[in-house]
């Protein structure tokens, strides 16, 4: 404990006060380095999170024969490998899209089924024109747009994602396409889109 | 025994001072004497208490990691003796304490007690109140079932919207991008440790002030002054009873809730924060878009702003009176949203689906929906956890991936409800009205391979019936393409068949179905099958030729269909028909020669390829959804012990 009243008494004294400011400033430096070095160090594991960068992974999600043309969606799982902490889990469900193609020529479209709005798993019932999110009640149109637009709860409209056809020999000689989207998470609730990572 | 004790006190009170401590936490003046409403202050300590003390037994169980958080949380439920008491009083205490707070609260500033010179008793008493906020919020996870992992998603989801630094806090919250070890562990190390501290120092110079500036009294001159002990004290802890008596009653009657182990593939539709976070879940809706920091951050901010300034702003009567008004808006506030919010999530139990209100009632039922599945799922999981095999390695959730009664009807649902009906038609369960297609495109699959089911094939009424192949747009029917099944059952039964040989055919029919049914190889059917050996064989030698004999077209199902010694006549084949491995083989290739070839009227190819990266459905949920249609899943042998939770 310092004791304040001595201090002040002391400055009738100049070298006194000298000894007693650097035995203040070394008290400081010693306490603040004895305790501050573990905090320091708890910090630093703490705030590992923020120096990683995440990759959006590109994943196959369907075969093309699998999206008729007939621009009703179609419910996707995304299968990826994921990382937790010291775990990989090979080929996990990671997330889902919604692929629609209007015309057997079209190319497909695909949505995240992730909402903008606070990120619940966008639904669709088949016969329904609307995407509807169950937690805040968003819903949106088959092409992607806010079904109220600005009176809507989600901030933008659902996240496209982007497509890349591949075309795949089979043994026999015969071929498939493949549909293969790179699965970019969004941060929520931002009128434009932002990605995690 | 007297004197050792008051020797030992005195050493203490030599060393320590113990006398003066006691006289000062006991002998405390209450002006105007002992009275109920000084109680509430004191049994928030209480609570606190039992919480600490619970906590820390169940920290005892507790493993936080993401195989087995909910684990051990059910180890505790269902496996520790009484643990689901101690779990149930950590649980409900939890949210008695948020009710105490607010009365303690309501009553600080109706009271005024607030004003100088007890302006830093409030201000703790505040940080007080987020501590407990940020233990329930971080509480809420830890079970890692559905229910606390999608809705503790959706609450850092917001937080992470926060102007600045909100999605680096949230990153630090969940300890990276997603939920998962990292997000237990430090939610857990603020549950258990960081909270608790604060709230222990915070705690302590709360009660310090209140023992400096004495206990605030409504009115010190209603009866003479008494000390705090026994008169208080006594009053005290009957409350302390009576809060412990409710949350026992809560216990015993409800107990606390375990959801199914949290998926991260699967959302949980019904995902709501614990109630007294429902105001702010139901304040959000007001904000749509970009409007939302309005209603997540700025408002609340200022509010809480509002609320530490209290003391400050009620020096005067005027202010005093603001901060009442402000009291009674806040709570009637949150009462109306919390109301407003449970309505919205029933509305559809309590109203008729009209045109105007079709979106709203159609939220409310799709949320009753996902809240009953859940409920069944979570039971279903307990079943499983508890059967002889236990929770293998990784986790209670590759218990649920691999049940055909968890996974049957959400594959179904996904690649088979769009043509096929699942229903009793005899008795529709409601648990499965969402697996119901009105307008069937294909039959009904419900009881597949049964006698019952079989049965109706070879009914004339039941073969032409949505359930059979009377579907809309069956090429089956007299009038399609491929009618000679649905002809030959009914030139077979026809009208000009008398009464006597009609009940002849019927008695043949039946005992084909049970030949027919026995190739399936049922579970539900084993001892059935046993008993009714004869009748089998009898049946088997019916569909071989015998019908022939019995009908007067003189037509037989081996004309058409191959089966038991009359092989390589045609499709489909009768042999082991609706058996496990047939309805596997169908399912990958149904337009194969052995099964509908060119017939084929749109049934999907769900794997026809040897690489399975080019097939629709992979093997494992090939067999899930097989083994849900014919009821092969665990049961347990006495379902009683398994709900002994309830
Ligand atoms: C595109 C519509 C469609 C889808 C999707 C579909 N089926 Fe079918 N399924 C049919 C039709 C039509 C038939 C009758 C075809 C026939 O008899 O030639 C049929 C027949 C069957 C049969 C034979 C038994 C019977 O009742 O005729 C089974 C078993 C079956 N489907 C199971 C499934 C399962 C399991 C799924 C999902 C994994 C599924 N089907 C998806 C249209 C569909
Ligand atoms: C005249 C030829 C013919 C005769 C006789 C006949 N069937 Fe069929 N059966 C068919 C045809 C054709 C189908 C339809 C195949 C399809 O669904 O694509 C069929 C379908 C079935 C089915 C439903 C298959 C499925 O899963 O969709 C069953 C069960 C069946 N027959 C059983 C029998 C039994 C038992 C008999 C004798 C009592 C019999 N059939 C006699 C031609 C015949």
């Amino acid at each position: 404990m310092a004791n304040p009243p001595q201090l002040q008494d002391s400055s009738s004294s100049p070298p006194e006060n000298r000894r007693s400011f650097i035995t203040v400033f070394a008290a400081i430096i010693t306490g603040a380095g004895a305790t501050l070095t573990p905090l320091l160090a708890g910090l630093v594991a703490f705030f590992t999170p923020l120096l990683r960068k995440s990759k959006s992974p590109q994943v196959r999600v369907a075969l093309l024969s699998q999206v008729p043309g007939d621009g009703i969606p179609r419910y996707f799982p995304v299968v990826a490998d994921r990382e937790d902490a010291w775990n990989r889990y090979p080929q996990q469900r990671v997330g889902a899209v919604y692929l629609l193609r209007s015309g057997e020529a079209a190319d497909p479209i695909a949505y995240t089924a992730k909402c903008p709005h606070a990120g619940c798993q966008i639904g669709y019932q088949s016969g329904d024109n609307l995407f509807k999110c169950p937690c805040h009640t968003s819903s949106f149109n088959l092409d992607g747009s806010r079904s109220r637009g600005d009176e809507e709860v989600s901030p933008r409209d659902m996240d496209r994602l982007p497509v890349e056809l591949r075309n795949v020999e089979l043994d026999g000689g015969e071929s498939v396409t493949e549909v293969w989207v790179e699965y970019i998470d969004f941060q929520t609730g931002h009128k434009e889109q932002h990605r995690t990572a | 025994m007297i004197t050792p004790l008051r020797s030992v006190i005195d050493w203490l009170d030599d060393r320590a001072g113990v006398r003066d401590l006691v006289n000062e936490a006991l002998y405390e003046n209450v002006p105007g004497g002992a009275r109920w409403r000084y109680v509430w202050g004191s049994t928030l300590v209480m609570a606190f208490v039992t919480q600490a003390i619970t906590g820390i037994f169940l920290w005892m169980v507790y493993s936080p990691s993401t195989q087995t958080a909910w684990e051990s949380v059910f180890f505790v439920e269902h496996s520790l003796t009484g643990g689901w008491l101690l779990r149930g009083l950590h649980h409900y205490m939890a949210q008695l304490m948020i009710v105490l707070l607010a009365l303690h609260f309501i009553q600080i500033i109706w009271d005024g007690a607030y004003r100088a010179p007890r302006e830093l008793n409030f201000l703790t008493g505040m940080i007080l109140m987020l501590v407990v906020l940020g233990l329930s919020f971080t509480g809420y996870l830890l079970p890692w079932d559905q229910k606390g992992y999608w809705a503790t998603n959706v609450g850092t989801e917001l937080a992470s919207q926060a102007p600045l630094a909100g999605a680096a806090l949230k990153k630090l919250a969940v300890g990276g991008s997603d939920y998962g070890h990292q997000t237990l562990t430090r939610f857990f190390a603020l549950h258990a440790g960081v909270l608790p501290a604060l709230l222990v120092g915070f705690l302590g110079l709360h009660v310090l002030l209140m023992r400096r500036h004495g206990l605030h009294a409504k009115d010190p001159e209603r009866g003479p002054d008494c000390t705090f002990w026994p008169d208080q004290v006594l009053k005290d802890s009957v409350a302390a009873l009576g809060v412990l008596a409710v949350v026992l009653a809560l216990t015993v009657w409800k107990g606390a809730e375990l959801g199914s182990p949290a998926d991260p593939a699967n959302p949980y539709n019904a995902a709501r924060p614990e109630w007294y976070f429902l105001f702010l879940f139901q304040f959000l809706k007001w904000f749509p878009g970009e409007l939302e920091i309005w209603g997540a951050f700025i408002i609340p901010g200022v509010v809480v702003t509002v609320m530490f300034l209290m003391p400050w702003i009620g020096r005067s009567r005027a202010g005093h009176i603001f901060n009442v008004m402000l009291l009674i808006l806040l709570f009637g506030g949150s009462a109306y949203l919390t109301a407003q919010a449970l309505y919205d999530d029933n509305f559809s139990a309590m109203n008729e689906r009209t045109e105007e209100n079709q979106a709203r009632y159609d939220a409310s039922q799709a949320f009753l929906n996902a809240k009953q599945e859940a409920e069944r799922d979570a039971e279903r999981v307990v079943e499983l956890a508890l059967s002889p095999t236990r929770i293998p390695p990784t986790g209670a959730l590759t218990l649920v991936y691999g049940d055909p009664f968890l996974q049957g009807p959400k594959l179904y649902k996904q690649h088979c409800a769009g043509c096929h009906n699942y229903v009793d038609p005899a008795d529709p369960d409601p648990n499965l009205a969402h697996l119901v297609n009105p307008a069937p495109t294909a039959p009904n699959l419900y009881g597949l391979g049964t006698r019952e089911w079989i049965g109706g094939w070879l009914d004339p009424e039941r073969i032409a019936s949505k359930h059979y192949f009377g579907y809309q747009g069956s090429p089956f029917t007299s009038d399609g393409r491929n009618s000679e099944m649905f002809d030959f059952v009914h030139e077979s039964l026809g009208e000009e068949v008398d009464d006597e040989q009609r009940q002849t055919i019927k008695e043949a029919f039946q005992k084909v179905a049970a030949a027919l049914s026995a190739e399936a190889g049922l579970s539900s059917q084993h001892a059935q099958d046993l008993a009714d050996a004869d009748l089998i064989a009898e049946g088997r030698k019916l569909i071989e030729g015998g019908l022939a004999d019995v009908l007067d077209s003189g037509a037989s199902c081996t004309d058409c269909h191959t089966f038991g010694e009359m092989q390589d006549i045609g499709s489909p084949v009768l042999d082991g028909y609706m058996s496990r491995q047939w309805l596997l083989d169908f399912l990958s290739y149904p337009a194969d020669e052995r099964f509908y070839g060119e017939m084929n009227d749109r049934m999907p190819a769900f794997a026809p390829h040897d690489d399975p990266r080019m097939n629709q459905l992979e093997q494992k949920s090939l067999e899930l959804i097989v083994d849900w249609l014919r009821g092969d899943w665990y049961r347990p042998e006495h379902p009683a012990a398994a709900s002994d939770s309830e």
